[in-house]
């Protein structure tokens, strides 16, 4: 691939930069989104923090008076350098509802997502998964065993999470970096099956 | 991670205030085309051409960082500052011609482009 960039200012010269794709993790809080960035990411996860300012319900412009509060939403993010041309990055993404919002610019550009599910409340993942179904945003699952055990079979789980059979769904320990990069595979051959 | 939590038990206002202190006031960027993954690399001056004089530290980080591509998420994260922040920094560095940007890759659903890079990721993907 060749790539052509902007040319910089007076005769200083270019350095050719790789081109970037991101790929989101999202799931319920605790659910493992941190451990699986950290167990892939060729560098220790990273966290960036991005502002949100929330205005009161019913404010009005009184007098200059900020009725805003303003609080501060982290992302952990972490990198796969494929080649020189071409770095993954993920991004594990806020769980809670209430930052949705920023899901939005999240998934501007992303290839897919990675959901994760806790067997013991799969229901904290619903809200996930609808974000991206309603979206059309692929996305493949991913259920941890927290008690070294898998104590519902897959059928189970597809069946709770009300997953179409053709949705890629992993089963495993987050903290192990094959499991991560199992999940992530499974995401990019899913893309390429269906010709996203 | 132990600075941040240090950093998280400063006073919140003086969190909020400084990081736009440095932008000298500006909440936003002039150009609004950078996104978390947009490439920013430190264009190489000619010689004798294009000193640090006017810049402030955060940018002279930012071209010592971006000697090696890096993300905006990745700035923001060494810098220290939210994601809102650096991109008006790194849209200082754009004007002055000191950096280049690399959009993130644009995916066409489907394409024959499109399926080289997803063939490249997975490839990448089943190696690490
Ligand atoms: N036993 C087990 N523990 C896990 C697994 N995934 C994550 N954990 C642990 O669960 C805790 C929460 O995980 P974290 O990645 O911080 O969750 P996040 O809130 O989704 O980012 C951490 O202490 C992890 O070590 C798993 O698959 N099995
Ligand atoms: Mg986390």
């Amino acid at each position: 691939m060749v790539f052509v960039e902007s040319d910089p200012v007076g005769g200083a010269r270019a350095v050719t930069s790789p081109a970037a794709v991101k790929i989101l993790v999202a799931g319920g809080f605790g659910v493992g989104k941190t451990t699986l960035v950290a167990a892939v990411s060729e560098v220790t996860p990273l966290r960036t923090e991005e502002y949100m300012t929330v205005a009161s319900v019913g404010v009005d412009d009184v007098g200059g008076i900020e009725d805003k509060t303003t609080t501060t939403v982290a992302m952990d993010f972490g990198r796969i350098t494929v080649n020189s041309q071409l770095v993954v990055y993920l991004f594990g993404t806020p769980g809670q509802e209430r930052f949705w919002f920023m899901w939005n610019d999240l998934v501007q550009g992303a290839l897919g997502a990675v959901v994760l599910a806790d067997t013991r409340r799969l229901e904290s993942s619903f809200a996930s998964i609808d974000f991206f179904e309603s979206r059309g945003i692929p996305f493949v699952v991913g259920v941890n065993c927290f008690h070294g055990r898998i104590d519902r079979d897959e059928r189970e789980v597809r069946e709770a999470l009300d997953l179409g059979p053709e949705v890629p769904l992993v089963m495993g320990d987050m903290r192990q970096k094959s499991v991560g990069r199992d999940l992530l595979v499974s995401l990019v051959e899913y893309l390429i099956a269906t010709g996203r | 991670m132990d600075d941040m939590e240090a950093e998280d038990a400063d006073d919140a206002e003086s969190l909020f205030v400084r990081p736009y202190t440095i932008t000298q006031g500006r909440t936003a960027p002039a150009r609004d085309d950078l996104t978390l993954i947009t490439i920013v690399t430190t264009v190489e001056p000619a010689p004798g051409r294009a000193g640090t004089r006017g810049l402030q530290p955060e940018h002279r980080s930012i071209l010592q960082q971006c000697l090696r591509p890096a993300a905006v998420a990745e700035v923001a994260a060494e810098l220290n500052l939210p994601v809102a922040v650096t991109k008006i920094l790194i849209d200082d560095l754009v004007g002055l011609g000191r950096v280049t940007t690399r959009p993130p890759i644009a995916m066409a659903v489907g394409s024959e482009s499109n399926m080289t890079l997803l063939r490249a990721v997975r490839d990448g993907l089943r190696r690490i």
